[in-house]
């Protein structure tokens, strides 16, 4: 019986051995440890044998069969080892080929451009109001001290929607929109569309507009120059510097033309800058102190020492520097290949 | 406005200048803004005068000479000419080495057929003097030789281009200019102002009729000019200026004007019929032939010269023709009168007429100098027409006489507070506010705690603090001005924050910029014909357009957009198709009950609705192989609609097929191709296919797939976000999903068989979704094979089979009732 014990297991750990294959391994299990399996056949004839025989085959045969299965987990790890490494070989991708890519979209310039403004005063303490397009003419003028005959209506050309109704030419109308509807302080921001009848590479009939208005208390013109200040540094650079000029808006007084330092010539000055065409400014917007008789429409009493400041940027503009757009009317044409840069 | 440097030198020293941009910058700073500084002798720089001493044959060419010409410095020069027109002894234009003339030419040292030429004589067209010109520029004989040929032609000038702001009606002159750069700099004007004649007699009787609007009028009489040209001097001084000459007086009136500030004119005397002017209101009916040849018909809202019998003038804009002065004039009624700043601007509006004067007039002119002027106007002309001065008339309303601005009064320290400056220290103190004050010729008193400040007449921008700390601030520089940052003094939150607008405007741009759009702006306004063609219309026009193609407020945004898609496919080329992403969030504009026509002082009658529109087309994904590149479709645009819902928060949206709308769709949409969105019982908008008879009109390169949704009915249903989500447990114990093949009429929409099996199978059932839908050979006519999923589980416990079991068998049955659903044989 042990000769035939050691000759069975003998030859089992040898075919275990010399096995290439999973399926082959699982061969040999079956046909010795199955249930009708060689090994199994030879321990069910221990029953057989003496008491005396018994305990010394049976101790055998276990032994055996601990030598088996240990032989054929040990095979089994070896071949599945040289499987995965097989399957490795064999399973590669051209990782070169094209991806599966969403479709990048894009936000408007203008849009962009606003929220950037939009941060940046909103830091101060700004609010942001709307308002319509489609605005009073009193509002849009007579409100901002521009009345009928004064000379400064030549100074936006205004289309009209019908009797006392025009597209506004400037935000104007939502700060004294806001001024009607609130007591002071009043800090906003207006952003908006805004028309006027004018169309070349630089003018455009609808443009954007973002005007903030700061009304409270003995209010400086200090402080306006101190927010603009800030802003400028904030979007163009720490070391932005801005120029005030006196000019002249009917809804401020004093009123300014607010000039910026090129932000591409501040390292080398050129005189071929394309952006400030060698000035080394970039005129920008215009600013002021709220003029008097605005806190008089929008029913402000004197003696509460109001004063304010307003200020209004063209959004376009701010944006085709910071871009270098050469033209206005990209802006306006829908053509993913501009829109698709941003 | 122009402002020639040598004119205004007349008024002011402006030595002190050591180039013209200094002085441009002066006036940019004080607010008079430099558009351009013209140099009038701009390549006549090396151009000098000389005297030909002799000219003989050049050897070696006919048509040329060898001149000797004395330029007044060193020895004679050899010059090579190729002119004919020229002798010894005549004053020529002499280019020297190192011109660069008008014409561009370069002139250098050069040998002509072996002779040198050290220069050029020149032509008036090489001098940009003429178009043409045959020969060289002949110069009067007594010109002197070797002075620069600008200076001999009057081009030795500087013209600054200003753009004078509308506040600055005192600035449109040399001597208003003069005021500014004298206060700036300290100085006094050089010219005293002309002094008044003394009232006399003056057969024209004049009568102000119209009150206020016309103040005051000053004539004077002159009897036996000769009108005729101006001499040289004259017609250059306006030229420069832009003024193109006519004769002696009208010139002078213009020199007047640019000189003074003053609009002023000149009548043929002996065409005022009734020896009387004038000033009323026009009357309906009454016609003027006018100074451009034009006759208008009056409305009665304007303001005229009248003689005895008819109107002469439109007043403060343009004379007429009836009474111009002209070559056989001998008499003359020169006015300086005083017109109604609105008024001249009605008038000058409605017939369409901007002129000089009639700038000048709308801007405020100063009301104290008009004996003055006109005297000086006067003087002038009988200086150079000749004639004499028989009288001067005025006539003015009381209002007129010792005319003075108000004086303004305020707190010592104002403008320091108000501009931001320490108060009564370096860098501005109070003496220097004085002063400065003083400078601008206003009249000053410092009484206790209080500035008690008059301006002078011809400031009507100065009427409130303000305005005085504006002067300060000018004439110190805006660059000293501190920079502080103002403190908050309360919340910032303002009574009508638009801030949840914003947050929901960008909630909604980010979400479809993250599905792949690109945001789109187009003009608010376009033409009728592309809003028809696409089936729409408009109700708002505007009443000045552009043109045709701006002339209608769009009702919707889908226009534009679709504009933008077929932009794109043009300029596309290949074989692939576009992708097209496009979106916009703006108002569109439709006119109320009553048009629009303002009701209120805030109410304009135009409605704005704020629509969210797509558009859509081409490849789903942007890269990728073949497959990727399967157009997109309905499912795929409901992918969108519905992610941006979820993106706003949006609660309580229905989708409906246009055959179930009750208000039957929208013509830019395929019917059976789109859908309704309904908020409650309010439509909210549409998505869907562009509708193909568009399409074809259109000639749409792919299937083009729209939306619109009502912005404004979508931030109503939005709150939730705004709401700040909770955390919820998931299930702890697993579920279990079954799939049921069933075959439904084609009718029944697949949500519903979905409806039916959460409502049905309550509680069990969690969830039901469609993943597959067939119709075709496998099934019958008619009808369509739906393959569903459907989940259940219990919160409490684990399922059982028998249980899911159950309940599918009672889902089946409600299935059936419901909808006539089969399981699929």
């Amino acid at each position: 019986m042990l000769e035939k014990l050691s000759a069975i297991g003998g030859q089992a750990l040898e075919e275990i051995e010399r096995s290439s294959s999973l399926e082959s391994l699982d061969q040999i299990r079956v046909t010795l440890l199955g249930k009708k399996g060689s090994l199994s056949e030879l321990l069910k004839g221990l029953s057989g044998l003496s008491p005396q025989e018994r305990p010394v085959l049976g101790a055998a045969a276990n032994e055996w069969k601990k030598k088996i299965e240990l032989a054929l987990e040990g095979r089994k790890t070896a071949l599945e080892k040289v499987l995965l490494e097989q399957q490795l070989q064999r399973e590669k991708l051209d990782i070169s080929a094209p991806a599966r890519i969403v479709h990048p979209g894009s936000l408007h310039v203008v849009t962009q451009t606003v929220r950037r403004m939009i941060q940046i005063f909103g830091r101060l303490g700004f609010d942001v109001t709307l308002g319509p397009e489609a605005e009073t003419e009193y509002l849009n003028f007579e409100a901002v001290n521009i009345p009928a005959d004064h000379p400064a209506r030549d100074m936006q050309d205004t289309f009209f929607l019908g009797p006392g109704v025009v597209l506004r030419t400037h935000t104007s109308g939502v700060q004294m929109r806001s001024m009607l509807a609130q007591k002071s302080p009043v800090r906003i921001l207006c952003p908006g569309a805004v028309y006027r009848c004018d169309h070349d590479a630089t003018h455009s009939p609808m443009f954007h507009q973002l005007e903030g208005l700061w009304v409270d208390r003995n209010v400086r013109m200090s402080d306006l120059n101190g927010v603009l200040l800030f802003w400028a540094r904030e979007l163009f650079g720490a070391d932005t510097q801005i120029r005030l000029r006196p000019s002249y808006f009917p809804f401020v007084e004093p009123g300014a033309e607010v000039d910026v330092s090129c932000f591409r010539c501040r390292v080398k000055r050129s005189e071929q800058c394309r952006i400030c065409k060698g000035t080394g400014w970039l005129e920008i917007l215009g600013a002021g102190m709220v003029h008097p008789r605005l806190f008089e429409m929008a029913g402000y009493s004197r003696s509460e020492g109001l004063s304010g400041f307003a200020f209004g940027l063209g959004v376009e503009r701010i944006a085709m520097l910071l871009h270098e757009i050469p033209d206005l009317r990209l802006l306006f044409q829908g053509d993913m290949r501009f829109l698709g840069q941003f | 406005m122009r402002v020639s440097w040598n004119w205004l030198s007349e008024w002011v020293d402006l030595s002190g200048f050591k180039n013209p941009n200094e002085l441009a910058d002066l006036l940019i700073r004080r607010g008079l803004e430099v558009e351009q500084v013209e140099r009038l002798d701009r390549g006549l720089e090396k151009v000098v005068t000389a005297r030909i001493l002799s000219r003989s044959p050049h050897p070696q060419a006919d048509r040329l000479s060898v001149c000797s010409v004395d330029c007044g410095s060193s020895d004679p020069l050899q010059i090579v000419c190729g002119a004919q027109n020229m002798k010894g002894g005549d004053v020529v234009a002499l280019a020297q080495v190192g011109a660069h003339l008008p014409n561009d030419a370069k002139i250098g040292e050069s040998k002509i057929r072996g002779v040198v030429s050290h220069g050029m004589l020149c032509s008036e067209a090489e001098l940009k003097l003429k178009e043409e010109s045959e020969g060289i520029l002949i110069l009067p004989s007594e010109t002197p030789v070797g002075l620069p040929l600008a200076a001999v032609l009057g081009k030795d000038d500087l013209i600054f281009h200003l753009k004078v702001t509308a506040n600055r009606g005192d600035c449109l002159s040399h001597l208003g200019i003069a005021r500014e750069v004298a206060a700036a700099l300290g100085l006094t004007l050089k010219k005293a102002q002309p002094s008044p004649l003394c009232e006399g007699e003056c057969p024209i009787a004049i009568h102000l009729e119209a009150g206020e609007l016309s103040p005051q009028f000053y004539g004077v009489w002159i009897e036996g000019v000769s009108v005729g040209p101006s001499p040289a001097e004259l017609v250059r001084k306006l030229e420069v200026l832009g003024l193109r000459s006519i004769n002696n007086v009208v010139d002078l009136s213009n020199w007047v004007m640019m000189e003074l500030g003053h609009p002023v004119h000149a009548y043929d005397g002996n065409q005022i019929l009734g020896k009387t002017v004038s000033v009323r209101k026009g009357r309906e009916g009454e016609v003027l032939p006018l100074l451009d040849h034009k006759t208008i018909q009056l409305s009665g809202h304007e303001l005229v010269v009248a003689d005895g019998e008819r109107v002469i003038g439109l007043a403060g804009v343009m004379g007429g023709g009836n009474s111009e002065v002209q070559a056989t004039t001998k008499n003359l009624f020169l006015e300086c009168a005083e017109f109604h700043p609105s008024w001249v601007r009605q008038s000058s509006g409605r017939y369409q007429r901007k002129t000089d004067a009639s700038h000048r007039f709308e801007r405020g002119i100063d009301p104290t100098d008009l004996g003055r002027v006109v005297s000086c106007f006067a003087q002038e002309v009988v200086r150079l027409a000749g004639g004499r001065i028989v009288g001067l008339k005025s006539v003015r309303a009381p209002s007129r006489s010792q005319f003075q601005r108000p004086a303004i009064r305020f707190g010592l320290h104002d403008v320091h507070d108000f501009l931001g400056f320490p108060r009564d220290q370096s860098p501005l103190l109070l003496s220097e506010l004085e002063a400065i004050w003083k400078r601008l010729d206003c009249q000053v008193l410092k009484q206790g705690d209080h500035w008690e400040v008059r301006p002078p007449s011809y400031r009507w921008d100065l009427n409130l603090m303000e305005d005085l700390a504006e002067e300060i601030a000018r004439t110190v520089g805006y660059d000293l001005i501190p920079a502080t940052i103002p403190t908050l003094s309360s919340s910032p939150v303002s009574a009508i924050s638009s801030i949840p607008q914003l947050i929901l405007q960008d909630r909604a741009k980010d979400s479809l910029v993250r599905q792949g759009f690109h945001e789109s702006l187009n003009y608010a306004f376009t033409s009728l014909g592309s809003l028809e063609s696409l089936g729409l219309t408009s109700t708002v026009r505007l009443m000045n357009p552009l043109s045709e193609e701006y002339e209608w407020m769009v009702p919707s945004l889908l226009p534009g957009l679709i504009r933008n898609a077929l932009t794109n496919w043009n300029h596309h080329f290949g074989s692939e198709s576009l992708p097209i992403r496009l979106f916009e969030l703006r108002p569109v504009f439709a006119a109320g009950a009553s048009g629009a026509v303002a009701s209120s002082q805030t109410e304009t009658g135009v409605q704005e609705a704020w629509k969210l529109a797509i558009v859509m087309s081409g490849p789903r994904f942007a890269g990728g192989l073949r497959g990727d590149f399967a157009p997109v479709e309905f499912a795929d645009l409901k992918g969108v609609v519905e992610a941006l819902l979820r993106d706003l928060g949006t609660r309580g949206v229905r989708f409906l097929p246009f055959s179930a709308s009750r208000t039957g769709g929208n013509p830019l949409f395929h019917p059976g191709k789109s859908a309704e969105v309904l908020a409650g019982n309010t439509v909210a908008g549409h998505f869907g296919l562009l509708h193909p008879a568009r399409a074809r009109d259109l000639k749409t390169r792919d299937d083009l797939w729209l939306v619109e949704l009502d912005w404004t009915q979508l931030l109503k249903l939005s709150r939730g976000a705004f709401q700040v989500p909770s955390y919820k447990a998931w299930p702890e114990f697993p579920g279990m999903e079954r799939d049921f093949a069933l075959v439904v009429k084609e009718e029944i929409s697949v949500d519903k068989i979905c409806q039916v099996a959460l409502k049905a199978g309550r509680p069990l059932i969690k969830g039901a979704k469609v993943f597959d839908i067939y119709r075709g050979a496998q099934v019958a006519e008619g009808m369509t094979s739906i393959a569903v999923r459907v989940i259940f589980y219990d919160e409490t416990r684990s399922l059982q089979e028998s249980e899911a079991e159950a309940a599918s068998i009672k889902l089946l049955e409600a299935w059936k009732q419901e909808i006539g659903a089969e399981l699929r044989g």
